[in-house]
């Protein structure tokens, strides 16, 4: 496994806080400078293609995900990522093939996947104690493993978002059109789909169950407010969850604060959204 | 609902045989031939049977009532839904140009219409910028369609009328060689209209391109179509316009009321359109 020391003292020298001394903080900065941008443009997919649901859907299908490697005995790491992916393909599957609406079929699935993992959990008094860790996320524990995880996946999803990120806008805007100018709606879904069950995944560890729509949608969102052009709400995203997540962390390490890591950032994020808020009012109010 | 409809009525053929001589029959070059297409939907049926032809070059018009399969044809045309029988297009491959007829989109989107027209064609994501060549083309084709004013607008701020030209602008820079359009005149005022009829001949003419619409909008229809595919599930009548819509025909896809009301007006007062994109129609 290569050695990331070097890229913890560099990032400790960067921002030289008191609190980002620690090897474990600086483990959790890297996690999240890894996870926020990819949540974020990602984000601006999901916020387009309206699948907010969907991404719940997914990171709720986390404890079903971990209750399946503790019944087979595999590590839950890699069965959690895994199950979301097929969670997240067999949605897409029924959706593209069913006269169901899509909220119906995700809420389906959604249910099934809860009730089966509380079922696996509730067998088990010991695995209750982990669901906390579940709920709630815990970047501070995050593991080099999972770091390097995350470069791979960092790489891999910049290139797709890089290569497909026009196509995707032109889905999100109307399949048919999309279709009739020769755009592969089909492929872009699916991989778009298995891209983002992966994220959501690792996010759960990060912000937990509960907020993990929070980290995809909630830059976007303040970034459509406040971008005039597709172009720029990409950059808009980027820099509101990148500084969601470096504010958030700090915050939580301070003594007056101790508050949980993933739910403050989230709450910076819902700051962000509020400030964007404000300005496309005073914007429309100028224009008007 | 089956009603089984002749072409026209031998009455019909003896009144305009006596009017004026009927046009030899030529084979002509088809640019789409739907053979035997049949489209059902949890067991009922929306496209019973449809063979028809839309000819190279013209301007032709679907039309019939609400639910009649005039959109489910398109979208099969498109590849958009699954049918049994054969749609021919050209054999060396034909670029299709769609416009909507409503496109439902997310309005508080940010996208301007300079990204909405390159998006399709660039690329370099557009988070990096648009390519100066595709910004060049795009101003020439929403110059086309005289909306080279609505380059930097967000498209969720764009009127009725305005999405549809910049629609019909995307189209066009496709270079299609069959244009597809769904109710042009849905949702567009009166002169928004006759300004994107007007347009759409003048571009056809000068092109050269197939046009083949839907509308339920009889006024276009005759201003505007070369050719008529009469649907009502079933092809009720295919032909020049004023072969076609006989009040027998439009009596028939689109029951009585719009017999009631077609019944002297036409075909007779089809020949005395003045608007200037009339004048030129080949057949009249």
């Amino acid at each position: 496994m290569p050695e990331l020391s070097p890229l913890y003292a560099l990032l400790a020298q960067l921002l030289p806080f008191d609190c980002l001394q620690a090897r474990f903080m600086q483990q959790a900065l890297l996690g999240l400078l890894l996870l926020a941008p990819m949540a974020a443009v990602m984000g601006i997919i999901v916020v387009n293609f309206r699948m907010a649901f969907f991404s719940d859907a997914i990171s709720h299908s986390a404890f079903a995900g971990v209750a399946l490697g503790l019944i087979f005995s595999v590590d839950p790491n890699w069965t959690m990522p895994a199950f979301g992916l097929l969670v997240g393909l067999g949605i897409m599957i029924l959706q593209r093939h069913s006269n169901l609406s899509s909220d119906t079929v995700i809420g389906v699935f959604f249910s099934a996947m809860v009730a089966f993992g509380l079922a696996i959990v509730s067998r088990d008094r010991s695995l209750a104690r982990d669901l906390q860790r579940f709920l709630y996320g815990d970047i501070l524990t995050i593991s080099d493993g999972q770091i390097l995880c995350l470069m791979a996946l960092f790489l891999i999803l910049m290139t797709f978002q890089a290569v497909s990120y026009n196509h995707l806008l032109y889905i999100g805007l109307n399949p048919t059109l999309a279709q009739a100018h020769r755009v592969r709606v089909a492929v872009h879904q699916y991989l778009f789909t298995g891209l983002l069950a992966l994220i959501v995944m690792f996010a759960v560890q990060a912000v937990g169950v509960l907020l993990v729509t929070a980290l995809l949608i909630v830059p976007a969102a303040a970034a459509r407010n406040l971008a005039r052009s597709a172009g720029a709400m990409f950059w808009w995203a980027l820099l509101i969850s990148l500084s969601s997540a470096v504010a958030g962390l700090l915050i939580s390490a301070q003594d007056w604060a101790r508050t949980a890591t993933g739910a403050t950032i989230i709450i910076v994020a819902c700051g962000w959204f509020l400030l964007s808020m404000i300005a496309a009012n005073l914007s429309r109010d100028r224009t008007a | 609902m089956s009603r089984s409809c002749a072409p026209t009525s031998t009455s019909w053929n003896k009144r305009l045989a006596a009017t004026e001589a009927f046009p030899v029959y030529q084979p002509i070059e088809a640019a789409v031939r739907f053979e035997e297409v049949t489209v059902e939907y949890d067991g009922i049926s929306i496209l019973d049977r449809v063979s028809a032809t839309v000819p190279k070059g013209s301007c032709t018009a679907i039309i019939g009532p609400n639910g009649a399969g005039k959109t489910t044809l398109l979208l099969a045309l498109l590849g958009e839904i699954s049918y049994q029988g054969r749609i021919h297009t050209s054999p060396n491959g034909t670029r299709i140009g769609y416009v909507p007829q409503r496109l439902s989109f997310d309005r508080g989107m940010p996208l301007t219409v300079s990204e909405f027209l390159a998006m399709g064609f660039q690329k370099k994501p557009l988070w990096l910028g648009i390519h100066p060549k595709l910004q060049d083309l795009s101003r020439e084709a929403l110059t086309l369609v005289k909306a080279e004013h609505l380059a930097g607008r967000k498209i969720g701020a764009l009127s009725g009328g305005e999405l549809q030209r910049v629609l019909l602008a995307l189209a066009l820079r496709q270079e299609p060689d069959l244009l597809v359009l769904d109710e042009p005149s849905a949702g567009v005022d009166f002169r928004g209209e006759l300004i994107f009829c007007e347009l759409l001949d003048t571009l056809r003419h000068a092109t050269g391109l197939t046009q083949l619409m839907v509308s339920h909008d009889l006024a276009t229809v005759t201003h505007h179509a070369t050719h008529v595919i009469c649907l009502n599930r079933k092809v009720a009548a295919e032909g020049p316009p004023r072969q076609t819509l006989t009040s027998e025909n439009l009596t028939a896809i689109f029951g009585m009321h719009m017999g009631l009301v077609s019944s002297r007006s036409m075909p007779e007062n089809l020949a005395v359109c003045s608007a200037p994109c009339c004048q030129e129609r080949p057949d009249a």
